[in-house]
């Protein structure tokens, strides 16, 4: 129940989100700026999502956005940490390719489970360098879930850096399943590169 | 420095050697090795996870993932597919109200009177005009329910999370939060009731709907993670420690939030 139980604290969240300053150093955008950004990007979101358009097509559609709306190369450096220095450029580029085509599986993977959904914008409340937006997501027949987009100024625009569900940030649970791979293999940055690669060739074969 | 350090030693100690107590099998035995400390990154690391024992930890976690899909995941589909969502609310405010009477001693525990008391009306009045806790109307009087345990109660008051514990059937915990489970069997209003076969049949048909409504909760988010995650034993180990530090500073903080 304890997942549960937590509604996105911003507040709460505030040690979590200062670890990870690192992905973007830029200007921290006004609250107002971060609200307008994600009223306009969860209503593309929401669109996608409840159109007629095929599982393949939403996905389709829903990679295009996420390249628009989400910092991927800087959430992927901040989820390879410190082995980004240990990684060659050439894993370090095929890191980044093989995070894009994962993280938009994920997001295929999570719109099948929902239709019919509708995101209100709450407050924002500034932490560490991001801007933390609180949003409610409403699905027919679900419980209303309570998700913190933090923002933040990405080569002069507004982007998003983190997700955050119940006091849970999704880059640093990412952070943390990358660099389990990592370890368990001697610290083999090629290793999570295989795991990668093993997980899309399984998506594709789906 | 070196007091904490010794601690810290004694607290992983700890939890090497409570965790074989749990263990039926010798062939589960043994902690992760650490690496040396003259290898600071990965040393930082391994002390950074705290989970020295992660072999027997997986173990158990597969052991579980076993349970969950032959037991647990389908007794929680079906309770999903013959149930709406208002339904289950309602399962879950009456499993809640049953918690409130431990919130409130371990509010109490932990100096926050004003939750303490907010978890004391919420039992009252759910209890009363919510028939038994089915429905909730304190949260329509604006007494919203936090939620805390025991585990928590040791957080305040200055205990570390301590090493990473992956209980059988139970599923994550630590060697604090562990402490939370002789606490929460004693603290419920059954126990409090004179003993009867109709208590003891109204006990096992709670602890059961209890984790089936959990397990209910989780269903997609589970499912999820396995489909997603390379490593989901340390994907688990990650969210529940994310949600319990959060939990500790929500409550450290005084910032109650509503509950779902």
């Amino acid at each position: 129940m304890y997942l549960r139980r937590f509604i996105l604290s911003a507040v709460a969240c505030a040690p979590m989100l200062a670890v990870m300053s690192g992905t973007a150093q830029a200007q921290q955008v006004p609250a107002a700026t971060a609200q307008a950004f994600i009223n306009q990007s969860g209503q593309q979101l929401v669109t996608i999502v409840n159109s007629s358009a095929s599982t393949s097509q939403k996905a389709a559609q829903l990679h295009q956005l996420v390249e628009q709306i989400v910092a991927v190369d800087q959430i992927g450096d901040y989820v390879l940490g410190r082995y980004i220095n240990v990684a060659t450029p050439d894993q370090h580029t095929q890191f980044l390719q093989l995070f894009h085509e994962l993280l938009s599986y994920n997001i295929t993977y999570q719109i099948k489970a929902y239709a019919g959904i509708s995101l209100v914008v709450n407050n924002a409340a500034p932490l560490g360098d991001d801007m933390v937006v609180n949003t409610t997501i409403n699905a027919p027949g679900k419980a209303p879930e309570t998700v913190g987009w933090a923002v933040d100024e990405v080569n002069g625009a507004p982007k998003i850096v983190d997700v955050i569900v119940a006091g849970t940030s999704l880059r640093i649970t990412t952070r943390n399943d990358y660099a389990s791979v990592v370890i368990d293999n001697g610290g083999a940055v090629s290793a999570l590169l295989n795991a990668m690669q093993n997980r899309v060739t399984q998506i594709a074969a789906q | 420095m070196r007091i904490k350090k010794l601690t810290k030693t004694a607290a992983s100690k700890m939890a090497c050697l409570a965790v074989p107590g749990l263990l039926l099998s010798t062939a589960l035995s043994g902690c992760a090795t650490a690496p040396p400390v003259s290898d600071t990154a990965d040393y930082q690391a391994y002390q950074q996870i705290n989970d020295p024992a992660e072999p027997t930890n997986r173990f158990f976690f597969k052991v579980n993932d076993k349970i969950d899909t032959y037991a647990m995941k389908p007794l929680a589909q079906g309770y999903v597919d013959i149930t709406n969502q208002p339904i289950r609310d309602h399962v879950n405010d009456f499993v809640t109200n049953i918690g409130e009477p431990a919130r409130l001693a371990n509010f109490m525990l932990e100096g926050k009177p004003t939750l303490a008391g907010t978890a004391l009306v919420r039992f009252l009045v759910d209890s009363t005009i919510g028939i038994g806790g089915i429905f909730d109307p304190a949260a329509k009087l604006g007494y919203t329910e936090t939620d805390t345990d025991f585990g928590i109660t040791l957080g305040v008051w200055g205990l570390p999370e301590g090493p990473y514990i992956y209980l059988p059937v139970l599923g994550p915990s630590g060697a604090r939060d562990i402490w939370n489970l002789p606490v929460e069997y004693f603290a419920t209003p059954m126990e409090a009731a004179p003993a009867s076969e109709a208590l003891r049949i109204f006990t096992y048909s709670e602890t059961g709907l209890h984790l089936i409504s959990a397990r209910a909760n989780y269903l997609g988010t589970v499912d999820q993670i396995n489909a997603t995650a390379l490593d989901p034993y340390a994907t688990f180990r990650s969210l529940y420690r994310q949600s319990r530090d959060a939990q500790l500073q929500q409550i450290e903080q005084g910032n109650a939030s509503p509950a779902q």
